[in-house]
C-alpha cells in the first residue's frame, strides 16, 4: 500500500490546531471588545467659521507656521462624510496638510433632510461653495484660493473652477469622475439602467443607506463576507479593532443625497456624460472645461472600482490649462486617503505641488521634465506636448 | 287549468266589488266630516286661514282617492293587474337564475384562472423550477390575477378602494421583482460552492489537497468574487436590478398615496403639504440669496 493521496490526518490535526487558536482568540477578543477602545474619528481641532443652512465651513487650527500664502479649501462628496480625510492620528490627510504649513479649510455638507430635496447642483456649486470661497477670499484679502475636490466633490470643484476661473489659483482633483461614458466601473454600467426620475419623485432624497447597500453590492464577497472574516481573525488585536471600528463608523455614516442633485447627477453625468464634452449646464451657464486655465493636478487610483482610471484620466486633456499633471496611484478609491503607504505620497505631494505654485500672479508654467515616466498624448491630431507630460504611476497602495 | 281560469275570473270581480265598497265608505265618511266642519265659523285669529287650507287639501286628496278607486274598481283594470301579478314569480325566477349564473360564471373564471397555474408551471421541469419560479409566478400574476385589481370600482368609496387595489397590485409586483433579484444575488453562492467541490475533487485526485483550512476559504471567496463580477456585468442582472428599483418605487408611491388618504382624517400635515411648503421656502431663499448677492456686488 502506497501513501494516501489525501493527507486526512494532517488536515484534521490542522483543524484541531485552528479550533484551539480560535478559542484563545475569542477569549482575548472579549477583553479587547469589553475594554476601552479609542475609535474616535475626525479628532483634529477645527473651528466653524462660516455657515449657510446646514453647510459649514471648517477651518483647521494650524499646527505649524503657515508656509503657503494661499489657503486650500477641500470639498468632499455629498456621499459619506469628510471625516474620512481625518480618520485617525497618523493616517490623516488633514494632519499631513497642516504639518506642511497649509492653511486648511473644509466644507462639511451636513445631513440633508426632506426639506433639502429641491437643492440642485447649481445650489451646491454656485450657492454654498461660492459663499464659502468668497468668505475665504475676503478673510485673506485674496483674489484666488486653492481648491481641492474629493470624488463627487472634485466634480463640483471642476464645475466651479470652470464657471469662476478668476477665483481659483490651483485645482487639485482626487478620484474625481469627469468622464462617465465607460463600462469599466460597475457604477457606470448600473446607473444607465436606473430611472432617477422615478426614484426622486418617489423618495424625495436618495437614502444614504440605500446608496451604501449599492456600494456594498459592488463587491459583496469582499465587502460583506471577507471583511468580517478578517475582523474575526484579528479581533484580539486592539489596534486592529480600533482601526476597523473607525472605518466602520465612517463607511456607515451616510447622509441622504438631495433628490434634485441625485436626479441631475445621474441624468446629466452618468447617462448623458455632458461634463467632459463641455455641454453641461449649471445655473443656466455652460460649463466649458477650456475655462480651466489654472494649474491642475489630477489623482486617481489604478484599482478604484467606484471611479476607475477611465473616468478620471480624460480631464487633463480637455482643459485650457497648460500646467496639468495626472497621478495614478496603485490603490483603490479609499486607499488613496487612508492607506499607510499613501500617507507618504499623496498629501505631501499635494503640499509640494501647491508650494511650487504659491507665488502671487504666477504665469502658467510648463510641466517639469523630472518625472520618472513621461507620456505624450495626441488628441484630435494636434500634439499637446504640454499636456499630460507627466503621468506618474506610483506603487503605493 | 279550468280551476286556474276560474280563479282568474273571480279574482277581479271580488276585488272590484271591494274597491267600490271601500270608496263608498270613505266617501260617506268624508262628506260627514265636511258637513260638520262647515258649521264651524273661521276664528278671528285665522281668517280663512289654516282650517280652510286644510279643508281644501282634504277635498283634493278625497277627490283623487275617489277617482283612483273608481278607476281601479273597473273589472278590466283588475284583470290586467291580476295577469301581471301572475307573471311576477316567473320574472323573479328569471332574475334569480340570471344572477346566479353570473355569479357562477365569475366563480368559474376564478377557478379557471387558478387551474391555469398548474398549466403554466407544467411547462417548466422540476430542475428548472428554482430558476424559473419567479418568472412563472410573475407570468401567472400578470395574466391571471392582475386584472382583478383593475376592475373598475363604483360608488362613493371607489376612489379609495381603487388605491387599495393599486397598492396590493404594486406590492405583488414588487415581491416578484425582489424575489427574482435576490435569487440572482444568491446564484453566485451556489455556483461557487459547486465549483469549489469540483476543484477539491481535482485536487484530491492529484493528492494536492491543502492542509490549511484558510486555503479552502480563500479558494471559495476568490471564486465567489469572480462569479459576482461576472453576474454584475450581465444584462440579466442589470435589467433585473432596474426592474426591482422601479417596482420598489412604484409600490412605495402607491403605499404613500394610500397612507396620505388615511392621514387626511387626522389633524396633521401630510408629506405632500410639507413638500409644497419646502418648495416655497426653497424658492424664497433662492430669491433672497440672489438679491443679497446683487446688493453686495
Amino acid at each position: 500500500m502506497g501513501e494516501p493521496k489525501v493527507p486526512v490526518d494532517l488536515i484534521l490535526s490542522k483543524l484541531v490546531e485552528d479550533a484551539d487558536k480560535a478559542r484563545a482568540r475569542a477569549h482575548k477578543a472579549s477583553d479587547v471588545l469589553l475594554g476601552p477602545l479609542d475609535s474616535e474619528i475626525a479628532a483634529t481641532p477645527y473651528e466653524v467659521v462660516c455657515q449657510e443652512d446646514r453647510v459649514k465651513l471648517k477651518h483647521y487650527k494650524p499646527v505649524t507656521d503657515v508656509k503657503l500664502k494661499t489657503p486650500l479649501l477641500v470639498v468632499y462628496a455629498l456621499i459619506n462624510r469628510e471625516t474620512m480625510l481625518d480618520l485617525q492620528p497618523g493616517r490623516s490627510v488633514v494632519e499631513t496638510l497642516l504639518a506642511h504649513g497649509i492653511d486648511l479649510y473644509m466644507i462639511d455638507w451636513g445631513y440633508p433632510t426632506r426639506k433639502d430635496r429641491f437643492l440642485t447642483i447649481d445650489d451646491h456649486v454656485n450657492g454654498y461653495m461660492d459663499t464659502m470661497i468668497d468668505f475665504i477670499r475676503q478673510k485673506h484679502h485674496l483674489k484666488k484660493i486653492n481648491l481641492m475636490g474629493i470624488c463627487m466633490g472634485g466634480t463640483f470643484c471642476v464645475i466651479y473652477a470652470a464657471l469662476n476661473p478668476a477665483k481659483i489659483k490651483n485645482l487639485v482633483t482626487t478620484v474625481t469622475p469627469t468622464n462617465f461614458d465607460t463600462d469599466k466601473g460597475l457604477l457606470h454600467v448600473w446607473m444607465k439602467a436606473v430611472d432617477p426620475d422615478r426614484l426622486t419623485d418617489t423618495y424625495g432624497n436618495m437614502s444614504g443607506d440605500v446608496m451604501n447597500f449599492g456600494f456594498l453590492l459592488l463587491n459583496p464577497a469582499r465587502l460583506m463576507i471577507d471583511k468580517y472574516v478578517g475582523f474575526f481573525e484579528n479581533m484580539d488585536n486592539k489596534k486592529f479593532v480600533e482601526n476597523f471600528v473607525r472605518m466602520e463608523k465612517w463607511i456607515f455614516d451616510s447622509p441622504d443625497l438631495p433628490g434634485e442633485t441625485f436626479r441631475q447627477f445621474i441624468k446629466d453625468f452618468y447617462q448623458k456624460n455632458l461634463l467632459i464634452q463641455s455641454k453641461l449646464e449649471v445655473g443656466d451657464r455652460r460649463v466649458d472645461l477650456k475655462n480651466l486655465s489654472m494649474p491642475l493636478i489630477n489623482f486617481y487610483g489604478k484599482y478604484d472600482h467606484l471611479v476607475p482610471p477611465q473616468a478620471c484620466e480624460l480631464l487633463t486633456g480637455r482643459v485650457g490649462s497648460k500646467d496639468t499633471t495626472d497621478v495614478c496611484l496603485e490603490t483603490g478609491h479609499i486607499g488613496i486617503y487612508v492607506s499607510s503607504r499613501c500617507q507618504k505620497e499623496f498629501a505631501p505631494r499635494i503640499a509640494a505641488w501647491l508650494a511650487e505654485r504659491d507665488a502671487p500672479d504666477q504665469k502658467p508654467r510648463k510641466k517639469k521634465s523630472t518625472a520618472p515616466k513621461k507620456t505624450k498624448v495626441k488628441t484630435a491630431g494636434r500634439s499637446k506636448s504640454s499636456k499630460r507630460l507627466r503621468k506618474d504611476t506610483q506603487r503605493s497602495g | 287549468m279550468n280551476e286556474k281560469h276560474a280563479k282568474n275570473e273571480t279574482g277581479p270581480d271580488f276585488l272590484s266589488a271591494w274597491m267600490k265598497m271601500a270608496g263608498d265608505v270613505w266617501g260617506n265618511m268624508f262628506r260627514t266630516w265636511s258637513d260638520a266642519t262647515a258649521t264651524i265659523k273661521p276664528s278671528a285669529a285665522s281668517p280663512g286661514g289654516a282650517s280652510s287650507h286644510a279643508q281644501a287639501s282634504l277635498d283634493a286628496a278625497m277627490k283623487t282617492w275617489q277617482v283612483l278607486s273608481s278607476t281601479m274598481a273597473r273589472p278590466e283594470i283588475m284583470d290586467s293587474m291580476f295577469k301581471g301579478s301572475g307573471t311576477m314569480p316567473e320574472i323573479l325566477m328569471q332574475l334569480a337564475q340570471s344572477t346566479l349564473a353570473g355569479f357562477m360564471e365569475f366563480q368559474q373564471k376564478w377557478f379557471e384562472r387558478a387551474g391555469r397555474i398548474g398549466k403554466s408551471t407544467e411547462a417548466y421541469t422540476f430542475e428548472d423550477l428554482d430558476e424559473n419560479a419567479f418568472r412563472a409566478w410573475n407570468e401567472i400574476y400578470q395574466k391571471e390575477f392582475r386584472q382583478f385589481f383593475n376592475i373598475p370600482q363604483l360608488g362613493l368609496t371607489r376612489f379609495y378602494q381603487e388605491k387599495v387595489n393599486q397598492t396590493l397590485d404594486k406590492f405583488n409586483l414588487f415581491q416578484t421583482a425582489i424575489g427574482e433579484f435576490l435569487r440572482l444575488l444568491y446564484l453566485p453562492v451556489t455556483k461557487s460552492f459547486s465549483v469549489v467541490q469540483e476543484k477539491l475533487g481535482e485536487l484530491s485526485e492529484a493528492g494536492e489537497l491543502p492542509e490549511d483550512s484558510q486555503e479552502y476559504y480563500q479558494m471559495w471567496i476568490k471564486i465567489l468574487e469572480g462569479h459576482y463580477m461576472t453576474l454584475f456585468q450581465s444584462t440579466e442582472y442589470i435589467e433585473t436590478m432596474g426592474k426591482t428599483l422601479d417596482a420598489m418605487s412604484e409600490f412605495s408611491a402607491a403605499k404613500n398615496d394610500l397612507l396620505e388618504d388615511m392621514l387626511n382624517m387626522l389633524p396633521i400635515p401630510k408629506q405632500k403639504d410639507m413638500d409644497d411648503l419646502y418648495k416655497d421656502i426653497y424658492l424664497l431663499k433662492k430669491r433672497i440669496k440672489a438679491l443679497e448677492k446683487k446688493l453686495n456686488h
